[in-house]
């Protein structure tokens, strides 16, 4: 079965690109092709011009089911990437608590993935995947399972974490609001197989905030997004 | 476990002195002949004889250490060999077939060989214990291996860990609830393997007790034995559960 096809596209250094497409479109296949998780059939998947053919390390993925190791605590886990990477205790003590501190999860070090709630466990996963440093970031509708109180939290801090770090980020989202949120650019896919539907540049202000959704511009561009993605559910149920 | 409200506390308690009250009666009103089923009084009688002579120390004693030989030997080969056939297949495939043959067999089916092999020493009674346990613990430690979430081993290996630290911080620790789990069930099953193992053959333990106790038709004593079965595998239990909890700390909240 064929989950995407005739699909390219190019990301720059520092993008935030959010891809956006009905369940079912291959959007979380695309990301698992940038992880090296997945060999796409055809074509490849470059990361500065060479193809990724082994599991990428450069590319950091954030799970939507968090994957945290349930036997570490969050300060082993945010130190897992560092301890790869051969870094001493020490140095690896004072690295994760940079970013755990960042994600806003200080007194927790000690706690096991269990003992925290949904949005403290994803942030632990970005704080894990942010002290391993690497070049792209792949976020799997990280935030999906979250309240919606909890995921425009997290929106926000992704955007504050971004801004700091200058990350490139592939972010896969299924709602609209999210994309016009987070990203610098929207690539919609059509229905399976995914193709590029359209890539629209989205140039509301920065730094953003969740009241952005209150300006004329905003409902202009969900609207034309809207259209397109309307338009290929029809399509594809017609 | 939650814990138990003191008002279900008392009621048990009540069942329990309630039983012994019955026992006790119906054995010294003649209900019940003391031939068939002695009284909570004559097996007292005999404990307090064999608790004084040492003789049920020995006895327990000896059971424990070839349960414990037989255990560690069984988890020392079934537990490493188990993570090998969870994480590789062609593994999994050449001990299959003999695993398929070997599990139905009951433990003590492995006496006229282990006999004729090792005699009738502690030996034998170890490689009873060993035979009846080993392939449990083998079933337990590949089911676990094979269960370990691959979402985590893609985690790990994206965050740069090769197959050395795949092994070493994912499929170990992810294992081990289940290699423990597998561990406290097959210890029970080591306990009934050395009491057949010592009631075909033996001079001591608690196997012997009782069949020896039967054969100078005492039944008190046979009675004794059993309640010290049950006391000496729930001690085991118990021990076996505290030093679950120093082994999964991450499992602590599940805990009361």
């Amino acid at each position: 079965m064929t989950a995407i096809a005739d699909l390219s596209f190019a990301i720059t250094e520092g993008e935030f690109v959010c891809i956006l497409g009905a369940s079912g479109c291959g959007k979380s296949t695309l990301l698992n092709m940038f992880a090296g998780f997945t060999q796409p059939t055809s074509g490849t998947v470059n990361l500065r011009g060479i193809p990724i053919i082994a599991i990428e390390p450069r590319c950091g993925m954030v799970f939507q089911s968090y994957a945290l190791f349930p036997w570490k605590t969050v300060r082993h886990n945010v130190e897992f990437g560092l301890k790869m990477q051969g870094l001493g205790r020490g140095d690896r003590a004072a690295w994760a608590k940079k970013f755990i501190d960042m994600v806003k999860l200080g007194g927790f070090e000690n706690h096991y993935p269990a003992e925290l709630s949904g949005g403290m466990q994803q942030r632990v996963t970005l704080a894990r995947i942010l002290a391993a440093d690497p070049e792209v970031l792949l976020m799997d509708e990280p935030f999906a399972a979250l309240d919606a109180m909890t995921r425009q939290v997290m929106q926000e801090e992704l955007l504050r974490i971004q801004a700091e770090s200058r990350k490139t980020v592939l972010f896969i989202t299924h709602s609209i609001d999210e994309a016009l949120i987070l990203s610098s650019r929207i690539i919609v896919l059509s229905a399976r197989p995914g193709r590029v539907k359209a890539v629209i540049d989205n140039n509301l202000p920065t730094p953003r905030h969740v009241d952005i959704q209150l300006s004329p511009k905003y409902a202009a561009l969900k609207t034309r997004i809207w259209d397109l993605v309307a338009d290929e559910i029809r399509q594809h149920e017609g | 476990m939650p814990n138990r409200a003191p008002w279900l506390l008392a009621v048990s308690l009540l069942s329990v002195t309630a039983m012994l009250t019955l026992w006790s009666v119906a054995t010294n009103r003649g209900w019940v002949a003391p031939i068939f089923f002695p009284s909570p009084q004559a097996v007292w009688k005999e404990a307090v004889v064999i608790l004084g002579n040492g003789q049920l120390f020995t006895d327990v004693w000896m059971s424990s250490r070839r349960v414990f030989a037989g255990f560690f030997l069984a988890g020392v080969v079934a537990v490493p060999l188990g993570i090998v056939m969870g994480v590789w297949a062609p593994a999994k495939a050449v001990m299959d077939p003999f695993v398929s043959l070997l599990r139905p067999l009951p433990s003590i089916t492995w006496i006229p060989l282990t006999m004729l092999w090792l005699g009738i020493g502690e030996e034998q009674k170890i490689a009873i214990v060993f035979m009846g346990s080993w392939i449990y613990i083998l079933l337990y430690t590949v089911e676990s291996t094979k269960r370990v979430d691959p979402l985590l081993i893609r985690a790990a290996r994206n965050l740069g860990a090769g197959d050395i630290a795949v092994m070493r911080e994912v499929v170990l620790p992810g294992a081990l609830p289940g290699i423990i789990a597998g561990l406290k069930v097959t210890l029970a099953i080591s306990w009934s393997c050395v009491l057949s193992a010592e009631m075909i053959a033996a001079q001591n333990g608690l196997g012997a007790l009782i069949w020896q106790a039967k054969d100078f038709g005492n039944l008190a004593l046979v009675l004794v034995g059993m309640v010290c079965i049950s006391l000496t595998v729930l001690v085991t239990d118990l021990l076996a559960n505290r030093l679950e909890i120093l082994l999964l700390p991450w499992e602590r909240h599940r805990r009361p």
